[in-house]
């Protein structure tokens, strides 16, 4: 593969509901910031892919088609990807390899939805129905009429994993002290949608259940409107860009994915309950192709939809031992943002996980999360002089869609 | 889900879902006046099983089928296909299974459900390894039932031997079946296939026993005094008469301390210090404390999800997000 570099970013505000834009003004929205950062314009831009998860979210099939004059990108190819919770990791996959292929010089990858504007009459209010569209995701013959919901989905797998690995996420303090330290992060994001929210451990104890015993409203991730994009160059390009606006290029390094089977079982190629297979195999195929180890990484924007849920991927992962995950919290791996202030790197042997506040604090619109993700990597690693990040994309029922990114700033990038 | 009929039929979509043509105006954070329009994308289907028709026409026979795969010799249970995707695609044999099987991972308990299923929560649903035998298989989704009350955690835990039991009314549909634990089911009735619903008892769960001690009936005379003062600011707070309104309730709660009633009627709360004679339902908590912390802010429906608070039905948990509104209100309304 050719070398493939991010060179520019932009994301809109992340709101629970933006009454202001359709998906439309969104995407536009998203896409000028993007070219705007880079300094290009849209006619200089190659092709261009879209990820938007869910037709009945944007309330219309083929939803890219409407996007593509509005974003200025007539005439020039475009692809959609969707891929559940990681559409935004595989719409990224598409344009590294579209970059990387020698196909193109410079792909826009923009990724949003729409969520909110569903609406459950019965209740008068949008939560069952959003609920619901999501709920879409399982299959219509054995699965969904049972009436599971995505937090069943994420929650099944730490019920599993709890079953193998007892008296780890099952301690609520500790997912508690993450969680406020995930909102300290999501102060900092200009664009995030709890920006400005205080949480602190103890309201997150005492803030009601979704599920027992490891998910309470304040450990859940947020329905988020909003859009996000990101621009990958070829290297030539990447170099050219990076004399117009002084950043240096971001290159990627690894790309790994890994999709487990829709059945659960027990052996063979069957999804199992206690693990998220799909992360171990897509960060383990990142860090390969990067030629890196988790412990060269101290950066990671995970895709946590549950706090529970994120204390699983970073042991999947390789950061901290699969059943002794509280280290991130009980042997301080997990950095703390007070210490590191608005400049500092993570000192040795610490992570700064999720400084965009995540999903829980800065913002879920499905479709562009993971482009929200990388977004935040690369303006931590310019900002701290990070040299490794990794960003992280989970998705479909049960957690069997997996994919990982390492990206590198090289040193004596252009500052 | 909620249903409605019509000539005798059940209907897919009950009037509730529905919302009146009409386009209205919306504040949203940015200042300026937007409008939303009311829409839908309801679409109905006609879905066929196809090749998954052979395990509903299974269930309706009161059987489970699966398929086996003559190479690896894994079971899939239900057969998602008929050629083994490990084997080059083999063709499997369609093999009958046991009617017994083992919760495979701990089950979570949904509270609060999607709007089809608005009205069914709390409910648990999870894995069943049924093909046990097989060195290799896939695990059946499944509701999990209890005869013991509301679900709640420690139940349905990974390990757990279930029993297969069937609707009585099947129409081919996954909901034909469900599973509850092995040690609920009567001894004779164990070993019998396709056990029918009626067979067992959902409608009149025995409520647990508690054991009464010094320390509980200490930690009563708290929780009722605590009940007692937030009922009389109850008669002050228009907030929690309003939470109130137009409901009737007559609640026997049991504890470790003595048991007592909780009387809801013209807009006040009450409390006596006995069982009442007519009741809707009995709830039973072991910690009386459970109450105590409800008045001072907490949770009652938080007690019933963490297993706390015993409940015999959905229909007793659909009464707590209202008790639980007092405490709020009050606090808002009475210095």
């Amino acid at each position: 593969m050719n070398r493939v570099a991010i060179v520019g970013a932009g994301i809109t505000e992340c709101r629970g509901r933006w009454v202001e834009a359709t998906y439309w003004e969104l995407f536009q929205q998203a896409t000028r910031r993007t070219l705007e950062d880079a300094k290009v314009t849209a006619a200089e831009v190659d092709s261009v892919v879209y990820g938007i998860y869910n037709d009945i979210f944007e309330h219309q099939a083929i939803p890219e088609s409407a996007l593509t004059g509005i974003m200025g990108m007539a005439l020039k190819p475009g692809t959609r990807v969707t891929s559940g919770g990681a559409t935004g990791f595989y719409a990224m996959r598409t344009a590294i390899m579209e970059v990387g292929s020698g196909m193109s010089d410079l792909v826009l990858c923009v990724g949003g939805e729409k969520a909110t504007d569903c609406f459950d009459p019965q209740s008068k209010s949008p939560t069952p129905m959003v609920i619901d569209t999501i709920a879409k995701s399982w299959d219509p013959f054995f699965e969904y009429p049972l009436g599971a919901t995505a937090s069943d989905s994420y929650m099944q797998m730490c019920m599993g994993y709890n079953d193998q690995y007892p008296g780890d996420i099952g301690n609520s303090a500790i997912r508690a002290q993450i969680i406020e330290m995930l909102c300290r992060q999501g102060n900092k994001n200009p664009f995030g949608q709890r920006r400005d929210e205080t949480v602190t451990a103890e309201q997150v104890m005492a803030s009601r259940w979704i599920i027992a015993p490891f998910l309470r409203l304040l450990e859940a991730c947020m329905y988020t409107e909003g859009a996000a994009g990101v621009l990958f160059a070829s290297e030539k390009k990447a170099e050219e860009i990076a004399e117009r606006t002084g950043v240096p290029p971001i290159w990627v390094k690894g790309v790994g994915a890994a999709n487990e089977s829709y059945q659960t079982g027990r052996g063979g190629q069957y999804k199992p309950l206690s693990s998220i297979v799909s992360d171990r195999v897509a960060a383990e195929r990142a860090y390969a192709m990067a030629g890196v180890k988790p412990s060269d990484i101290q950066l990671v924007e995970l895709h946590d939809a549950f706090v529970a849920q994120l204390m699983v991927t970073m042991g999947e992962m390789g950061f901290v031992p699969l059943g002794r995950t509280r280290m991130l919290v009980e042997e301080g791996i997990m950095a703390d943002i007070r210490e590191l202030g608005d400049s500092k790197r993570p000192k040795k042997g610490q992570v700064l996980i999720n400084p965009s506040g995540g999903l829980i604090f800065g913002g879920h619109f499905v479709g562009g999360s993971n482009m929200f993700s990388m977004w935040s990597a690369r303006r931590e690693m310019v900002k701290r002089q990070i040299p490794l990040a990794l960003i992280h994309g989970t998705g479909a029922i049960n957690a069997v869609f997996g994919g990982a990114i390492v990206v590198e700033l090289e040193e004596g990038g252009v500052r | 889900m909620r249903e409605r009929k019509t000539n005798g039929r059940k209907m897919i979509l009950g009037e509730a879902w529905n919302l009146p043509r009409e386009v209205s105006e919306v504040k949203g954070k940015d200042p300026g006046t937007y409008l939303q329009f009311n829409t839908h994308m309801v679409t109905f289907y006609q879905q066929t099983y196809g090749e998954l028709s052979r395990f509903f026409l299974g269930l309706r026979e009161g059987r489970l089928i699966g398929a086996r795969c003559p190479t690896c010799k894994q079971v899939m249970v239900p057969a998602a296909t008929w050629h083994c995707p490990t084997c080059n695609f083999v063709e499997m044999k369609e093999v009958e299974l046991p009617h017994k099987g083992v919760l495979a991972a701990t089950a979570p308990i949904t509270i609060f459900p999607s709007a089809s299923f608005i009205g069914d929560a709390p409910f648990a649903r999870g894995y069943v390894d049924v093909a046990l035998d097989a060195p290799i298989a896939s695990f059946l989704p499944s509701r999990l039932r209890t005869t013991t009350g509301m679900p709640r955690p420690g139940i349905f835990v990974k390990g757990l031997e279930l029993k297969l039991v069937f609707e009585d009314e099947r129409v081919g549909s996954i909901r034909d079946i469900f599973w509850v634990p092995m040690s609920e089911v009567p001894a004779k009735l164990r070993e019998k296939e396709t056990l029918l619903a009626s067979a067992l008892d959902f409608a009149a769960p025995r409520e647990p026993s508690v054991e009464k001690s010094a320390s509980g009936k200490k930690a009563l005379g708290e929780a009722m005094a605590a009940i007692r003062a937030m009922a009389a600011k109850v008669a002050k707070s228009p907030r929690a008469q309003k939470d109130l309104a137009g409901r009737t309730h007559d609640i026997g709660v049991r504890t470790g301390g003595g048991d007592f009633a909780l009387h809801v009627a013209s807009g006040a709360i009450s409390v006596e210090d006995a069982l009442p004679k007519r009741r809707d339902f009995v709830m039973v908590a072991a910690d009386p404390a459970v109450f105590t912390r409800w008045v001072a802010d907490g949770s009652l429906t938080d007690a019933a999800v963490e297993g706390k608070l015993w409940l015999p039905h959905k229909e007793a948990f659909g009464v707590l997000p209202i008790l639980d509104r007092l405490p709020r209100s009050v606090r808002r309304d009475v210095k």
